[in-house]
């Protein structure tokens, strides 16, 4: 659980974009040449950071709306295990006794 | 009607992230233009930096919901996959089910129509004794076996002669109406069905203690007909007689 949650925090902080913008204003104070990369390495940033989320699955719904079809389908899948089991179980052909 | 208008998260993240474009834009503009004209901005440039920060911290908490939102997607994939093949085993049990359905109508049909003939059966039955007698007046009558004493000659035959059909109420009926006309002793005696003495043949096998047609078969013989001075048409039908020592017809003693 620990080990997960650092990863979430890690991966946050990747997509950061305050240390590129910092970055930039270093450059521009210290009047570098530099700036024009840093520049670019935000453009690029910013574009992959678009690309990531345009493939990242299950986000075209808000979450409630996530959960609520999560709940469907667990709903779902119980309610056909139920049908399953009540009609392998059943037996119509009870013969009759002897009498 | 809010759920339907909450946003999606991928759409959420997209307008943050231009957000975060546009002032990350306007403040590096707006420094470099203070820094080229020597003016210090009167703090705008701080509430641009703190929409920033603001902006780039909704932006990562977006990013964590969205992968959370994709592991929970992960298990939605499963439950549609299980849903799947749930899907496909009722389908089986259904087609099972129809299988069955339709084996047991056929069975209740013809077990239905079993039970209409038995009914049918009950209604006309009939006693064993009345069939059996029917039984011994056919056999009586030479019909499945020749008698004992048939030799070839005799006139009998396993069916109605002419003479007999005309001896019956048939021919009493037929010559009703032309009693008179025909003046023939022979034909008069024929339309009222007796026969003279003159014309009742007599043959070696006759004897008063046997009645024509009431003598049951007992012995297995084949014959061949050649009767003397007989109707040729009766020639044409039967050439040969048989008994048979495995005949229906019951025992009359």
């Amino acid at each position: 659980m620990a080990v997960a949650q650092a990863k979430l925090g890690k991966e946050s902080d990747d997509c950061s974009l305050l240390p590129l913008v910092h970055d930039i204003i270093k450059c521009m104070d210290k009047d570098s040449p530099d700036v024009h990369q840093e520049l670019a390495k935000l453009k690029t940033k910013i574009q992959e950071a678009r690309e990531q989320i345009s493939n990242m699955p299950g986000i075209e719904s808000s979450p409630p709306e996530q959960q609520q079809q999560l709940a469907t389908l667990r709903e779902q899948v119980r309610t056909k295990n139920q049908l399953l089991q009540k009609y392998k179980s059943l037996c119509m052909f009870d013969a009759p006794k002897a009498s | 009607m809010a759920a339907l208008a909450e946003k999606s998260t991928k759409e959420r993240l997209l307008s943050v992230l231009d957000d975060l474009e546009v002032l990350s834009r306007e403040l590096i503009e707006m420094l470099a233009l203070s820094r080229s004209q020597k003016l210090p901005q009167p703090g705008e440039d701080t509430q641009i930096l703190e929409l920033l920060v603001q902006r780039d911290k909704e932006f990562q908490e977006l990013m964590a919901v969205a992968q959370q939102q994709g592991k929970v997607h992960q298990e939605m994939q499963l439950l549609e996959k299980e849903v799947e093949k749930r899907d496909r085993d009722i389908q089986q049990l259904q087609k099972q089910l129809k299988e069955a359905e339709h084996i047991l109508a056929t069975a209740v049909y013809q077990a239905k129509e079993k039970l209409k003939s038995i009914d049918k059966a009950r209604k006309g039955s009939i006693s064993s004794e009345e069939i059996i007698k029917y039984a011994h007046r056919i056999s009586a009558s030479n019909a499945v076996c020749a008698p004992l004493n048939w030799v070839p000659g005799d006139p009998r035959r396993p069916y109605p002669t002419d003479l007999e059909m005309r001896s019956g109420l048939l021919g009493h009926m037929a010559n009703l109406p032309t009693n008179g006309v025909n003046g023939h002793l022979p034909g008069d005696a024929l339309a009222a069905g007796r026969l003279p003495d003159v014309l009742t043949p007599h043959y070696p096998w006759q004897s008063s203690d046997v009645s024509v047609g009431m003598l049951p078969p007992h012995h297995s013989n084949d014959f061949s007909l050649e009767p003397p001075g007989h109707n040729k048409e009766n020639e044409d039908d039967v050439e040969a007689m048989s008994t048979d020592s495995s005949s229906s017809s019951s025992d009359s003693d």
